[in-house]
């Protein structure tokens, strides 16, 4: 018999709404409220062994309650794990995504419900999700899709949308019976045949920056030079990598006037960096920024510039990059910034 | 089969491997002597080289793999085996070319802008590479002192190419353990009203070891050609390549192409197998468009209906992919792009850095980003350390796929994917 443990807020658990909104997690054997429908619709050979819950607030406001949940649904040994449905209740289905991802990366079978309208879905990767209704009333025919999900993972199955599974799938690898040449000439043929569908990549969505309005006046504003050519101080003291950065460094240019060569280098990984070191500036423009500085045409040049390498940089890391530079750079009332791209 | 048909694969199955006293090959058994190795990689630019094998399922790890070569000749001295650098620079691709499969020569070692490419040979990550079912004579080098790097590169290119060669050659007067008749493309008849499918293989042309070779010389200033799969046998693409070890295309890729393979495979049966264009890969967003474009109208003029395209690299030749599928299907020829998903660690990033943007067909060789385990070792050839990690070699290593040789790679020949529904054939 297979061990299956259930994650609930304090609501569905009967401790209360919002007055008891801020109680720590708890564990208690066997289930608790709607698991005890969930057990039926499990039926004999799964157990609901326990029961985890845990108050809204303290579970989506409080440092380290998902640590303290994965631990106590660990204490159970559970050959599952399911939490929910949340429907579109926003801090359960954030402690329902939260758990779930926190326990299918201690390697832990797992699955949530919540609504698709749930923000809670995004924080649940890589575990999978399942489709709730949008309210309680709707918790019948919810917890016939959750059952339906925890008997297929229980049976080595992988859940897809006939299980009900919604929001993105992690892209993978996995191994196929035949090599991606022999794939590729199929699908040639699916798509003469008419197929104008088929392929084994969803397209991607990017997200749409439209570019910011030109600077009215950069004589009097503060401007910043960025690069993700990798250049850094020659003995690289931050340890950018050459490829797949995971970070990016920040370096002081007070009181330097130009980049001597020997003194800096480019630890790019995708280009030849011999041009880069016999002289930086063809990176990083700090000769001409110095030159339009004392002509006035702009106003300071920004006293550090922010560096990292772009180099097979996932986009993941790519979109944080961006989001902490423009935070930095904007906080530090930067109102312009050249970006050079090698 | 006449002269003009195409080549014929006389090929020498290898089965064990050692280092003796005299190159011979008997019975699936390869020998290699140290002195005949060291005579064909001797150079100026070189202080030592050693060789010694690897073999599948034992506990040994190459790292720092640069190129990987199929021993092949077309006869003593080097015939026109390798043509611009073994034989003169002659078109290939006819007649009969000795192949000894399962054996590969592979060099290990640092060069300026390679970046570090590991094969194990047992566990995980040896069903990954198509180096770890080869037995592989791993050739170190020591450069002379004050040797240039590109003359080093040179001279372990020309090397490597040569001990090739001089390998296959102790195989001209043994029984072939097969026969493999290659017609040309061109020498085939239109072929019952079968679909007109070719290769587009775009080569990674980016400077100095980041190049690819046609007959001796860079392709970097090429314009997309026509080029007969039997060349591709007769080693006329030459990798100079060391970037993105997942994402490379070996010289060993080239003389085995998985697209030319897998076409060859199904002509006359539901494909008609109508040929092979190469295509630089500049790094120049204007060139990549003027090749993707040029690529489409030789296509065209050559009556394809329909194309799969291939790269080499990481996410700037995504979009060498993505043009020249988009210039493809508006030049009414349906296209097919391989791509490796760089989706992040847990996948849930976008896949691809450039999509086409009218195409959609696409097929996926797994994702860059993933972490593998690979265990510890008993022997590590090619370095003492793991360059990304500052680990030893020997141990066990924690490392993105993308340093694993050829583990996603852009030809085809693996098969990892990242979509559920194309692990079993409908």
């Amino acid at each position: 018999m297979s061990r299956v443990v259930h994650y609930m807020n304090q609501f569905f658990a009967g401790l209360g709404g919002e007055d008891t909104a801020g109680t720590p997690p708890e564990s208690r054997p066997g289930p608790v409220g709607p698991g005890r429908k969930l057990q039926e619709l499990l039926g004999d050979e799964h157990e609901l062994v326990a029961t985890v819950f845990c108050g809204d607030d303290y579970a989506a406001g409080e440092p380290g309650a998902v640590d303290e949940i994965v631990r106590l649904v660990q204490e159970a040994e559970p050959d599952l794990v399911v939490a929910g449905p949340a429907f579109t209740s926003g801090r359960y289905g954030l402690a329902c995504g939260r758990v779930a991802a926190a326990v299918a990366k201690a390697g832990i079978p797992v699955v949530a419900s919540m609504h698709a309208d749930n923000p809670g879905l995004e924080e649940a990767v890589p575990a999978p999700v399942v489709a709730s209704g949008e309210a309680a009333r709707r918790m019948g025919p919810s917890l016939e899709t959750l059952a339906g999900a925890a008997r297929a993972l229980l049976g080595g199955e992988e859940l897809t949308a006939e299980n009900g599974r919604i929001g993105a799938v992690p892209r993978l690898s996995r191994v196929s019976d035949r090599n991606a040449a022999t794939r590729a000439v199929e699908l040639a043929l699916a798509r003469l045949g008419g197929d104008q569908e088929a392929t084994e990549v969803p397209l991607p969505r990017f997200d749409h920056v439209a570019p910011a309005a030109p600077v009215a006046d950069p004589g009097h504003v503060t401007v910043a030079i960025l690069t993700e050519g990798a250049l850094v101080p020659d003995d690289n003291p931050g340890r950018l990598e050459s490829a797949r950065a995971t970070r990016w460094l920040r370096y002081p240019l007070e009181g330097v006037d130009a980049l001597a060569p020997g003194e800096w280098r480019s630890v790019h990984g995708g280009f030849s960096t011999t041009w880069a070191n016999e002289d930086p500036h063809r990176i990083l423009p700090l000769d001409v920024a110095r030159e339009l500085e004392r002509e006035g045409r702009i106003g300071t040049l920004f006293p550090a510039y922010l560096v990292t390498a772009g180099n097979g940089t996932s986009v993941g890391n790519a979109r944080r990059f961006g989001i902490e530079w423009a935070a930095d750079l904007h906080h530090s009332e930067v109102r312009a910034a050249v970006l050079t791209s090698t | 089969m006449s002269e003009d048909d195409g080549l014929t694969r006389l090929v020498h199955q290898v089965r064990s491997v050692a280092v003796g006293e005299q190159t011979r090959f008997d019975d699936g058994h390869l020998t290699v002597s140290a002195a005949d190795a060291a005579a064909a990689l001797a150079d100026e630019a070189l202080a030592s080289t050693t060789v010694s094998w690897a073999s599948p399922g034992e506990s040994v790890r190459i790292v720092k793999v640069l190129d990987a070569v199929e021993p092949r000749t077309k006869g003593a001295g080097g015939g026109g085996i390798f043509p611009g650098f073994v034989g003169p620079p002659r078109v290939q691709g006819r007649g009969e070319t000795h192949v000894l499969r399962g054996a590969a020569v592979v060099t290990a070692g640092y060069l300026p802008r390679a970046q570090e490419a590991v094969v194990d040979l047992s566990g995980p990550a040896a069903t990954l590479s198509p180096l770890g079912a080869t037995h592989n004579l791993v050739v170190e080098f020591t450069p002379a002192e004050g040797a240039p790097w590109d003359e080093v590169d040179r001279a372990l290119r020309r090397g490597v190419l040569r001990l090739a060669a001089r390998l296959a050659e102790a195989a001209l007067e043994a029984a072939p353990s097969q026969v493999e008749e290659l017609p040309s493309p061109a020498a085939r008849p239109a072929g019952d009203g079968l679909p007109r499918v070719g290769a587009v293989t775009n080569l990674q042309t980016q400077g100095a070891f980041k190049d690819v070779f046609v007959y001796g010389r860079s392709f970097g200033s090429g314009l997309p050609t026509f080029l007969d799969p039997g060349e591709l046998d007769d080693g006329a693409v030459v990798s100079g390549q060391y970037g993105h070890p997942s994402l490379k295309n070996p010289t060993f890729m080239h003389q085995n192409h998985p697209v030319v393979a897998a076409l060859r495979a199904r002509h006359g049966v539901d494909v008609s197998f109508a040929g092979l264009v190469i295509s630089p890969e500049p790094v120049d967003a204007g060139q990549k468009e003027l090749v993707s474009a040029h690529a489409a109208r030789v296509c065209a003029a050559a009556g394809w209906d329909a194309a799969v395209v291939t790269k080499e690299g990481g996410g700037n030749a995504d979009g060498d992919v993505s043009l020249k599928m988009d210039a493809l299907e508006d030049a009414g020829i349906a296209a097919v792009g391989l791509f490796a998903e760089m989706a992040g660690a847990d996948g849930t990033g976008p896949p691809i850095v450039v999509p086409p943007e009218r195409a959609t067909a696409m097929v996926s060789t797994g994702n860059y980003d993933e972490h593998l385990v690979l265990p510890a070792v008993e022997r590590a050839l090619g370095g003492d350390t793991v360059a990304l990690l500052d680990q030893p070699a020997t141990d066990e290593l924690q490392l993105p796929t993308a340093v694993v040789y050829c583990a996603l790679s852009p030809l085809g020949w693996g098969n990892l994917t990242c979509a559920p529904e194309a692990v079993t054939a409908q």
